[in-house]
């Protein structure tokens, strides 16, 4: 399988944040959803992506290709759709369409506007006057209307109300269905990542703590709920980050195989969705998750 | 690299539509300015308008995540830069023309002259600059420019005989042509340092 975005040992510090040690892998033809807290770099690791950052350490390979010398390739194929927005405030979409389009080789116009009818935007009303969720509708369209192979999405979803965001969801699911397309996107819905991801890549403090496909993850986490009686310091060592309370302890651990074979029926083995991973997650101890 | 060019035209269209009132302006009511001052007005008007929009961040993100390289951006701004003002200089001698206001070649001349010194010195400056302060800074260069000019001027012509008679000694194409050479080289510097200052920079 190839990889679209390849990271090897990316570092990049900054005076109150870095990024270390960072490998990240991008599988051709999926969706991967990147997960972690604000904070946690992934805006960092988009932007090196975009060649926005250069790495103090390390390579960022897109396409296979460095960022030197093969910029323009590299952007030409790919999309992009920023947290906030990047667009002229004061111009309307005609206008934007009028700086964006020409840039891309393969820009398409129809596909623009049908876009624009889907998403239901207005042309002549200038960019301030949108709101988040039309500004994010923009950004899309642009990123869609050149057949871009890699897509790269920060916080798409956020301040789309629930039923554009199935809508949305739906027309990324379709994008993907030729098996040419990339989706590479951050969010803080997990249950978005539950509908459409393939990958789930999660990052936290600058490292990245899993970069793995849904299943993997769904199999290997599991949230295990017992009696305190249980919990030694062996037992504890199973465990991601346990948290006691009067009734018992409930605990993340990566391995629920092990736990099984080890407690058994000593304890209830429940599905970790990820966003208990990344609530436990936060709070451990250790961080080889 | 044409469209990055372009670009200035759309997203000021409307100062356009202000940019013909104001020169219009200078030639009636502004009886008391050289010629040469309003040619580096016109001149100065859409480059730097169009760079106060690129100061936001956001259009940095934007311009760099377009198929653009970082040398193509700053080349278009300093090949838009002269493009505009020539355009610019253009339409003001035209309306210098028409409206019957005299003016002569060297004002032309300094009036471009001054401009692209201003432009390379500003441009890399702006680069430099955090986003946000680059108005201000324009703001207060341009008070600054305009206050200081006539005393300089002044100054120049009181106490500085000996070096004006030296100036006018030197044949009149020697002068322009040294100027031209000066002008040149200062353009090209300051194209390198925004280059350099550019290539570094993160969004």
């Amino acid at each position: 399988m190839e990889n679209i975005v390849e990271f090897k040992n990316v570092t990049k510090r900054f005076k109150d944040f870095s990024l270390e040690n960072f490998n990240l892998q991008i599988k051709q033809g999926y969706v991967t959803g990147f997960v972690g807290a604000n904070g946690a770099g992934k805006s960092t690791t988009m932007k090196l992506m975009m060649n926005l950052l250069q790495a103090d350490e390390g390579e960022v390979k897109i396409f296979g290709m460095d960022y030197a010398g093969n910029e323009k390739e590299i952007k030409e194929r790919m999309g992009f759709v920023y947290d906030s927005n990047v667009f002229y405030e004061s111009l309307n979409l005609k206008d934007i369409r009028r700086i964006v389009a020409p840039a891309y080789k393969n820009w398409n116009d129809k596909t623009f506007y049908n876009y624009i009818k889907i998403f239901e935007l207005p042309l002549n009303k200038a960019i301030k006057t949108f709101s988040k969720g039309m500004q994010m509708k923009a950004s899309m369209a642009m990123a869609l209307s050149h057949d871009a192979e890699f897509i790269m999405m920060d916080e798409p979803t956020a301040g789309l109300d629930p039923v554009f965001r199935r809508e949305l969801l739906d027309i990324l699911q379709e994008l993907m269905e030729d098996g040419k397309r990339t989706l590479f996107f951050s969010t803080h819905i997990t249950s978005d990542l539950e509908r459409i991801a393939d990958y789930i890549t999660f990052i936290q403090k600058g490292r990245l703590l899993f970069n793995d496909s849904k299943e993997d993850v769904q199999d290997r986490y599991a949230l295990v709920k017992g009696s305190t009686d249980i919990l030694n310091r062996e037992t504890e060592e199973l465990f991601i980050k346990v948290e006691r309370s009067s009734y018992g302890f409930q605990a993340l651990t990566n391995d629920a195989r092990e736990i099984k074979a080890l407690l058994g029926d000593r304890v209830m083995i429940e599905e970790a969705t990820l966003e208990d991973i990344m609530f436990y997650a936060k709070g451990a101890k250790k961080q080889h998750v | 690299m044409i469209n990055l060019i372009r670009r200035d035209l759309i997203i000021q269209k409307f100062q356009l539509y202000v940019f013909i009132p104001c020169i219009l302006f200078f030639i009636f009511f502004g009886s008391h300015l050289s010629a040469f001052f309003i040619f580096v007005f016109a001149g100065f008007f859409i480059p730097i308008n169009a760079y106060s929009y690129d100061e936001k961040a956001e259009t940095n993100i934007l311009l760099n995540s377009l198929p653009y390289t970082r040398t193509q951006i700053i080349a278009s701004r300093y090949i838009g830069a002269i493009f505009y003002m020539t355009v610019s200089i253009g339409i003001a001698v035209l309306l210098f023309y028409v409206f019957n206001r005299p003016f002569t070649w060297a004002d032309i001349a300094i009036g471009v002259g001054i401009t692209l010194t201003m432009f390379a010195f500003a441009f890399p400056l702006f680069y430099l600059l955090k986003p946000g302060h680059i108005g201000t800074a324009v703001t207060i260069g341009f008070i600054l420019l305009v206050i200081l000019m006539g005393p300089v001027i002044t100054f120049f012509e009181e106490y500085l005989t000996p070096a004006v008679n030296f100036l006018s000694s030197v044949s009149t194409s020697l002068l322009y042509l040294s100027s031209v050479g000066v002008i040149t080289v200062l353009y090209a510097a300051s194209w390198l340092i925004s280059q350099v200052i550019y290539q570094r920079k993160a969004f």
